[in-house]
């Protein structure tokens, strides 16, 4: 029992970070119905960027935080300037895919001639310390990605409810024409919202790269995961996002120990093909024309 | 072309080339003509892979020319097996079905990873090397892959002009119209896809024979489909000849790369550059580009004929009966 | 198709064929013939780029520096060595094309092999396909060895699975009361990894360890934590971990959170990285740790101290600084000079031949092969001690005692 409790508690520590990854995808589908591929490759990137500050200077991935979410926000507007606004309308989710793709094998090449492939972790001093409670183990470093997570999240949700932008966002997710209707600067906000699922990108990596090690080519297994979770929780939908990023962080975990180790990862695959079966719009997606 | 050209590199050249040029044809059939992006493709070329290598480790055949029988067998055994998978990835639709396939991709490499005492894991598995003379050593397998080349083209070419063509190409326009008026869009949908794969393991399974020694990460590869998408997307999606453009520019271009920029990751900057110079700037292909091109000619220079020369594109609406 | 149909495809087919032809003809634009005089040419195919990038290169670094060494000092038989070094982005697809290249089209005189077992197999197979002997630095794992390939020898003491072994040796060597009475494994899923950690489980099961967990998890995990809370939950004595490097990283953070010290740890990679190791998991906590080497700096081996002092001069750093890969890649240099000198020639038939008897004095030790390439000898058995990595089995090569149990996390 007390094993599974501990799964438990880990699969929640690393659910939470999967949350604040999958928001920033489920943003960019609400609000360009753009598939990106490369959230992997950005959150890569951010791991490696605080990685940098951090053996450079010192700084604290949670203080670099602070740094690097403007940074990655402004990167954010520019690729969707650059490669997502020139797609057309009618054909923008398989070629944002297609793009975004390619994006992250391009952002994967460069840090791989920055960095090269040695595996890398930002070891703070406080990585290998545990705080206990109530007999159960929480380290340190997960504990403090989590608290990250969960902040940011809520920041994000309180963007999205109560600035103007994240009014804007909204409608636009809601229905494009209506927002322009009302005055809504689309293109703006899309390449805005772009961003900000980007920022998300970088802060979740920040908070990656002190738990776990990391190389260039670690961004298929987070896109992997990533795609699955907002597939689960219904493409578009923030909450379906983050619910099914926990659910799923403690499935894994607790079919890792209770199970195997081995098939672990299979947990994703086998609950995203039941629930496909039973519902294809996912848990909280809606069923839209030619959406799903 | 071995009567021309007879070294061993060159042959290895022609055979990678011919290889991707089945593979961007086949992908051509389910990603050109339906409009639906299968990211997944690649699982399949290493799932005929796999079916051969495990023939031969656990069946024990033999070597020499047997494994070349094996693929029909092999091809129309994925195919088929494939059909309940399309039917679930096709409950869905555009995007989610991209990375339903993406999610595919990675349940596949796993389960060779994991299924030890089928696939030997991460081992890898070893296929019975033939012992064909060392002077023409790669020729069966060049002609084998030519084989499966002709008749992807083949099959591309037949389901263009067959009714099939005509549901996947409404399918590609409207799906829900189409379900609308009637055509049986799932049957289309799976059949296509069955065929598509079947093709691709048939690559898969000469791949592994020539190669000779098999692991889960590089049979089941994603770059493998990165490349086929590529290469339809560089020659023209959709048309016959498009996809096998691609191959032919791409892969000497990175296996000369690879000779010269060599120790660097460059060639992943390189892949990823290519693609979105093809997606932002000719985002048809090279193909219909031209033939736009053309037609823009010959209208200019007749300008008493009328628009709506003879295109080799079929009737885009659908006629049901 | 249409007649405009026929006609595209026909004017297509002709744009097909001359783009491969000049693409045939661009890549081959530096065919060669091999002569008997004029500079030994070597080929080989390196990860300079892709999942074994940072030990490729090191492979690199031993070959430059080799061939360095030799062209300043007469060379081979008189003649200077020329080195053509590719890469193959860590794919078996590119391997094959590399060595056929290589042999075919720059028809090079003699190849080395590639970095690791994943491609070594491919490759040695192409190469014995021309009948070239391939001395490979670093790919030893069973499935290379089971191709019974006669032209390809592993130039290193022992295959790679054996790379426990003397760990075993000096475990049942101590007193019962001193001797782990339970172990776990913990294993990559690798063709190098697992195979070792098997290996070891049988041989102290029939020591009588009772196996308390065992497991082999995917290559991808970043996240061992919840395999090492199952495997340290009935408390063994003793963990055994087939690791490549990252993996065995990961398992010593683990355990220090979890707080658990086991009497023995031993390592099959990882920590036996001597800058590494002490790196990631942090200098103070590395005592007591076992491993295995096939080479270090300190043994008293044919050429050791003359390598050391040039890859010191070359590269700078100390003998403890130099990575094994590049150890490995001066012996394959080292024993080609040796057989040619004795032989009088470069011929692959007869360095096949000769190769496969006697023993051969290399700096990885004195090397013997059986029939398949596989090395008759033993692995080193390295421990941690006061913070430094050393060898402390054999006793021909130890440079300290071997002790356990091992310290507290911290000490």
């Amino acid at each position: 029992m007390h094993l599974f409790v501990q799964a438990v508690i880990l699969g929640l520590l690393t659910g939470g970070v999967y949350a604040l990854m999958a928001s920033g995808l489920a943003l960019a589908f609400g609000v360009m119905r753009v598939i990106n591929v490369a959230q992997g490759a950005l959150i890569i990137l951010g791991a490696y960027l605080s990685y940098s500050l951090y053996q450079h200077i010192g700084l604290d991935p949670f203080i670099a935080l602070v740094l690097l979410t403007p940074a990655m926000f402004g990167l954010g507007v520019v690729l969707q300037l650059a490669f997502l606004r020139p797609l057309p309308d009618e054909e923008r989710e398989e070629l944002s895919l297609l793009v975004t793709w390619a994006l992250a094998l391009g952002i994967e090449g460069l840090l791989s001639v920055a960095y090269q492939t040695t595996y890398r972790s930002t070891i703070t001093s406080y990585a290998d310390r545990s705080w206990i409670l109530a007999g159960y183990h929480i380290s340190v470093a997960r504990g403090f990605a989590f608290i990250a997570s969960i902040v940011l999240l809520v920041l994000l949700f309180a963007i999205l409810r109560l600035t103007k932008l994240g009014r804007a966002l909204r409608a636009t997710v809601q229905n494009p024409t209506a927002a322009r209707l009302l005055g809504v600067n689309t293109r703006t906000v899309s390449a805005l919202g772009f961003g900000l699922s980007v920022a998300t990108a970088s802060a979740a990596g920040a908070a990656y790269g002190i738990v776990f090690p990391f190389n260039p080519g670690s961004h298929y297994d987070l896109i992997s995961r990533l795609l699955t979770i907002i597939v689960l929780g219904g493409l578009g939908s923030l909450g379906g996002a983050v619910a099914a990023a926990l659910l799923m962080g403690v499935a894994e975990s607790v079919f890792a120990t209770e199970i195997s180790p081995t098939w672990s990862s299979f947990t994703f695959f086998i609950v995203l093909i039941a629930v496909l079966v039973v519902r294809p719009q996912g848990l909280f997606g809606a069923r839209v024309r030619g959406a799903i | 072309m071995p009567f021309v050209f007879g070294a061993a590199w060159q042959m290895n050249l022609f055979f990678f080339t011919v290889m991707y040029a089945a593979l961007a044809s086949a992908w051509n059939i389910v990603g050109g003509y339906s409009g639906y992006i299968s990211l997944g493709h690649a699982a399949f070329f290493g799932v005929g892979a796999y079916a051969v290598a495990i023939t031969f480790n656990h069946v024990g055949i033999g070597g020499g020319y047997r494994p070349f029988y094996v693929l029909p067998l092999v091809g129309i055994g994925v195919g088929a097996a494939s059909v309940p998978i399309a039917w679930v990835a096709y409950r869905t639709r555009a995007a989610t079905f991209a990375i339903v396939t993406v999610t595919l991709l990675f349940v596949v490499q796993q389960l060779a990873f994991n299924l030890r005492s089928l696939t030997s894991g991460s081992q890898g598995l070893s296929l019975p090397v033939p012992s064909f003379p060392v002077s023409t050593y790669e020729h069966p397998f060049y002609y084998a892959m030519l084989g499966v080349l002709a008749l992807s083209a083949l099959a591309s070419w037949y389901v263009r002009g067959s009714r099939l063509g005509l549901m996947l190409f409404a399918i590609r326009d409207d799906e829900d119209r189409a379900r609308g008026l009637g055509v049986q869009t799932t049957f289309a949908k799976v059949s296509s896809f069955a065929l598509s794969v079947g093709l691709v393991a048939m690559a898969g399974g000469i791949w592994a024979y020539y190669i000779s020694f098999i692991y889960p990460q590089f049979a089941i590869d994603p770059l493998v489909t990165i490349g086929m998408v590529l290469m339809v997307y560089l020659g023209g999606k959709g048309t016959i000849w498009g996809p096998i453009l691609g191959a032919f520019i791409l892969v000497p271009a990175q296996q000369y790369l690879a000779y010269r920029l060599g120790a660097s990751q460059l060639y992943l900057v390189g892949y990823s550059a290519i693609f979105l110079v093809v997606m932002l700037f000719l985002p048809r292909g090279i193909l219909p580009s031209i033939s736009d091109r053309l037609r823009h000619l010959k209208a200019r220079r007749r300008p008493e004929r009328t628009e709506g020369a003879v295109s080799d594109e079929p009737v885009e609406r659908v006629a049901v009966s | 198709m249409s007649k405009v149909g026929w006609r595209k495809g026909a004017l297509v087919a002709a744009v097909l064929a001359t783009v491969v032809a000049v693409a045939a003809m661009a890549v081959g634009s530096s065919v060669a013939a091999p002569s008997a005089s004029g500079p030994i040419k070597i080929g080989t195919s390196l990860s300079l780029s892709g999942d074994f990038s940072d030990p490729g290169k090191a492979v690199k670094r031993g070959y430059l520096l080799w061939a360095a060494y030799v062209n300043a000092h007469g060379g081979i038989l008189g003649r200077k060595v020329q080195l053509k070094i590719v890469d193959d982005a860590s794919s078996p697809d590119q391997v094959v094309t590399n060595y056929r290249n290589l042999i075919t089209r720059d028809k090079v005189d003699l190849v080395f092999g590639p970095f690791s077992s994943l491609l070594t197999g491919p490759a040695a197979t192409v190469a014995n396909r021309y009948h070239y002997a391939m001395l490979g630095p670093a790919g030893g794992g069973p499935k290379v060895f089971a191709l019974k390939l006669p032209n390809y020898f592993f130039v290193q003491p022992a295959p790679v699975i054996k790379c426990g072994d003397s760990f075993v040796n000096y475990v049942s060597s101590l007193p019962a009361a001193k001797r782990p009475k339970t172990a776990s494994y913990a294993s990559l899923d690798d063709p190098f990894a697992s195979p070792i950690a098997d290996r070891m489980q049988s041989k102290f099961q029939a020591k009588g360890v009772k196996t308390l967990y065992k497991t082999i998890y995917p290559s991808e995990t970043t996240d061992l934590t919840p395999i090492v809370e199952k495997a340290i939950a009935k408390k063994p004595d003793m963990i055994v971990a087939g690791t490549q490097s990252e993996d065995a990283y990961s398992q010593v953070k683990a355990l220090i959170q979890a707080g658990y010290n086991p009497k023995f740890l031993f390592f099959a990679n990882g920590a036996n990285s001597p800058t590494e190791f002490p790196d990631k998991v942090g200098r103070k906590n590395v005592n007591g740790i076992f491993s295995c080497s096939d080479w270090t700096p300190t043994a008293p081996t044919n050429g050791n101290k003359l390598f050391v002092s040039q890859y010191v001069k070359r590269y700078g750093g100390t003998g403890f600084d130099i990575d094994n890969n590049s150890a490995e890649a001066w012996a394959v240099g080292q024993l080609l000079q040796i057989v040619a000198k004795k032989t009088g020639t470069i011929d692959n038939q007869t360095i096949i031949k000769t190769l496969h008897k006697g023993t051969w004095p290399t700096i990885e030790g004195n090397l013997s092969w059986d029939a398949s390439g596989s090395p008759n000898g033993n692995d080193l058995l390295v421990e941690w001690v006061k913070g430094r990595l050393v060898p402390v089995f054999p006793k021909s090569v130890a440079i300290a005692k071997p002790f356990s149990p091992k310290p507290a996390w911290g000490h």
